[in-house]
């Protein structure tokens, strides 16, 4: 089979080009670095099927991160029929100059020229002809995101494909045209293949090139000991630099056609970044919308209303619309889906429970209690998951979470980090497992290390059923606060943790300088409808796929060995103290003591403990299994709370434990912080450079969750120790920036 | 025994079985198992810890 790979910078529009080609449909975001690594997918509209591989986004074809050696190595050694080089044409000298590169290697090459309708949008014109006889290969115009000139693309990139191409350089003016000359010929006699993009290269003296032709690597070191340029010295990778934009001003630049050739223009984007990037308001502006976003998700009082619409305005106590709108009917998207998925769960689990009433007791109690009451408490939160996630999309697509990168960078840079780390820690909100695999885009290991570590205390969509099951009961049963406000609140800690976090590694075991951030930011547009759709359709699927594989696994081992004793004889609903787990519970519990749900709450106490531990399979499996065990006793009429979903679950729970306030914050801060789910650890032990920082890895997650959880337990039960945790923290941090300078003093000397 | 108990106890070894051993094979297939699609996913072929490595070593 064919195969064409679309190679360009970042955020060109390659994946959306490659969905668009393929009918795939591979993640999307308007910030550069969302693909770090090839993808593949099959076009079929041309007289053969066409492999079309996706590459990361880059540059340069120089080895500085890994998205440049991926795309490097497979242009390279892959040997693709074709290289589409797809470049946005609103920044179109800039794009080029990745252009004249890949025109150094022998491979097909043809030019697409994405987003024209925002060129035409703006009044500029291209003329793609002229280019095309320029540059020596195919140019088409398109707009991946429209679906435009796709066809033709794809046509003329076949056509393409037939016939050889021998590689070409622009360096034709520089100083060093000689020396590239010399090299070529001298590469050509090993029998190199591309020799011309590695004679180029190595002119550069490219560190993977130095390495692999060491013999020819005298003839570049002869050169630099007599020639020296007036403005860049002995610096020849700059000089091939400023020849290769000098080569792009004079003939490619022509080909564009600006409607304002001189006048500056102050665009939308750079009008509303005069705002949402303010040195001052920015993170301000940034914590408002992370809190709107909650307050429409998760709030029972949308925008405050309770406080101020007159009493009993409106009432749908005891109608069949309390449970979707509320009482007063002032509930938020969010919570009134919720509502929806309640009253279809309840309604299934009446059914279901209908037809198995004439089986033998531990049947029904499997099915009702520990498979239907798990995984419902778990799907009722599915509603508020997706519109969570719209929020979240709206604000990548549309270019905002970019821009908070920036904000960012300006706050941490003084503290060790850099705007670009910021970006993998963004995703972790949506699943760890791909937000730590992004931190490839991070070329400093150092600072990898430490944003890997850190992912998992942005709170996931799996740690999100925890933490609206335990607000939503801490509502329920102590009558306090809002639920969008603890957990608004919670996800901050989990940020607060997470930089503090960073700090003291940055400070202390991976010292090293902040690597410098660079981002084009991407211009604001409307975000795409079918991409939002496609984003939460997937997101339904998976969390719906995995309620009904591994969570589904989890509560029937979990009623199982709930309801047998350790000599394997079945143990009815109010016996479960005595089960296996009631024992295994027993012993872990103590370990929690400190953290506030340990040996001091009383009767099924250890639930909190079990669940907790459960969590490390999946996250989803911790409200999981206080449903499970939640329907057991409420069928053992232990006590007599009705349960809706996971938040009854938990209400349940805090009334059969008499578990207080400070320790179910505990409890959600010991999850959002401690080890991850296994997937997550097998994708940080992949990032990790070796065994023993995995293990370190382990060891901080296992800390630092009983560090936070237990100072939210201590102060939350007595808000004065807060002083102590205040006291310990600064003496620390004296105590790290005197060694610190204790050190650099004596390195210095 | 019922006819119901019988096909409960098979349904649920099936289900917890098949679970793990899906698992373990995605496992070796060097498949992640985070619940993610991997067709979706911007750095699915990441997860493959070996193709990884082969891409790193070629330099």
């Amino acid at each position: 089979m064919l195969r064409f790979a679309l190679a360009g910078n970042p955020n060109s529009g390659k994946t959306t080009l490659f969905n668009s080609l393929t009918g795939s449909t591979a993640h999307v975001g308007n910030w550069p670095g969302v693909t770090v690594d090839k993808k593949e997918g099959v076009y079929k509209k041309c007289a053969e099927p066409i492999a079309i591989v996706d590459l990361p986004g880059i540059y340069s074809l120089s080895p500085y991160t890994q998205e440049e050696v991926i795309a490097r190595n497979y242009i390279l050694d892959e040997k693709p029929d074709c290289v589409i080089n797809i470049i946005d044409a609103t920044n179109l000298e800039r794009n080029l100059y990745l252009t004249t590169q890949i025109l150094e290697i022998d491979v097909p090459v043809i030019l697409a020229l994405n987003m024209m309708d925002a060129v035409e949008k703006r009044g500029d014109k291209i003329d793609a002809s002229e280019l095309e006889k320029r540059l020596g290969i195919p140019v088409v115009k398109i707009s991946a995101l429209k679906s435009t000139g796709l066809d033709k693309l794809m046509e003329r990139a076949y056509e393409t494909c037939k016939k050889p191409r021998v590689g070409k350089t622009v360096i034709e003016d520089s100083a060093l045209k000689h020396l590239i000359g010399d090299v070529k010929i001298a590469l050509e006699g090993q029998g190199v293949l591309n020799p011309t993009f590695h004679a180029v290269k190595l002119a550069e003296l490219d560190e993977l090139e130095v390495l692999m032709h060491k013999d020819t690597v005298n003839m570049v070191e002869a050169f630099k000991k007599t020639h020296k340029d007036e403005i860049f010295g002995d610096d020849f990778e700059a000089l091939v630099a400023d020849a290769r934009y000098k080569y792009i001003t004079k003939y490619f630049s022509p080909a564009l056609k600006r409607k304002n050739e001189e006048k500056f223009t102050v665009t939308p984007s750079d009008k509303a970044d005069k705002i949402l990037t303010h040195k001052i308001w920015g993170i301000p502006i940034f914590l408002v919308v992370l809190f709107a976003i909650f307050h429409l998700t998760f709030s029972e009082n949308l925008f405050f209303l309770g406080g101020l619409l007159p009493e009993g305005w409106v009432s749908f106590e005891g109608t069949a619309f309390e449970g979707v709108f509320g009482v007063e009917g002032i509930n938020s998207p969010g919570v009134m889906l919720m509502g929806v998925m309640e009253v279809i769960t309840t309604a299934l689990s009446e059914v279901v429970s209908g037809w198995l009433s004439t089986s033998p007791e531990w049947v029904s109690g499997l099915i009702c209690d520990g498979v239907l009451g798990g995984i419902f408490a778990i799907l009722g939160f599915l509603p508020q998951i997706l519109v969570l996630f719209l929020f979240f999309s709206i604000l990548e697509d549309s270019g905002y979470m970019a821009r908070i990168a920036f904000i960012l960078d300006r706050a941490l840079r003084k503290f060790g980090l850099s705007g670009r780390a910021f970006l993998p820690m963004i995703m972790g909100f949506g699943c760890s497992v791909p937000a730590m695999i992004n931190t490839r885009t991070l070329a400093d290991e150092k600072e990898k290390l430490a944003t890997v570590r850190v992912i998992p205390f942005f709170s996931c969509g799996a740690k999100l059923p925890i933490l609206t099951a335990v607000a939503g009961a801490i509502v329920m049963h102590f009558g306090v606060g809002n639920v969008d406000v603890i957990t608004y609140g919670m996800y901050i800690v989990g940020i607060i943790t997470a930089l503090v976090a960073v700090i003291l590694m940055r400070e202390t075991t991976l010292k090293g300088d902040t690597p410098p951030f660079i981002m084009e930011l991407p211009a604001y547009h409307a975000p795409q409808f079918k991409n939002l759709i496609m984003l939460l359709w997937d997101k339904a699927k998976h969390f719906i796929q995995k309620a009904f594989t591994i969570i589904l696994a989890s509560t029937i081992v979990i009623w199982v060995i709930s309801h047998f004793d350790f000599g394997w004889n079945y143990l009815t609903d109010d016996k479960m103290q005595e089960s296996i787990l009631g024992g295994l519970g027993r012993l872990i519990q103590p370990l929690f003591t400190p953290l506030g749900f340990g040996s001091q709450l009383k009767a099924v106490g250890w639930v909190f403990a079990v669940a907790a531990i459960s969590g490390l399979i999946a996250k989803e499996n911790v409200v999981s299994t206080l449903g499970t065990l939640a329907a057991c006793l409420i069928s053992g009429a232990i006590i007599d709370v009705e349960a809706d979903g996971g938040v009854g679950a938990v209400a349940i729970m805090i009334r059969e434990t008499g578990i207080t306030l400070p320790a179910l914050l505990a409890f959600i801060a010991f999850n959002m912080t401690t080890i991850p789910c296994f997937a997550a650890v097998a994708a940080a032990k992949g990032e990790m450079p070796n065994k023993s920082a995995f293990k370190w890895t382990i060891l901080f997650w296992i800390v630092t969750s009983y560090i936070v959880s237990s100072a939210v337990y201590l102060i939350g039960t007595a808000w004065w120790t807060a002083f102590i945790y205040v006291a310990v923290a600064v003496l620390v941090g004296a105590m790290i920036k005197l060694y610190n300078k204790k050190r650099s003093n004596k390195e210095k000397n | 025994m019922q006819p119901i108990e019988i096909i409960v106890i098979i349904a649920c070894v099936v289900i917890v079985a098949g679970v793990i051993v899906k698992s373990i094979i995605d496992k070796k297939k060097g498949k992640t198992s985070c619940g993610c699609d991997c067709s979706k996913c911007s750095g699915c072929s990441s997860c493959k810890v070996r193709t990884n490595k082969e891409d790193t070593n070629k330099l």
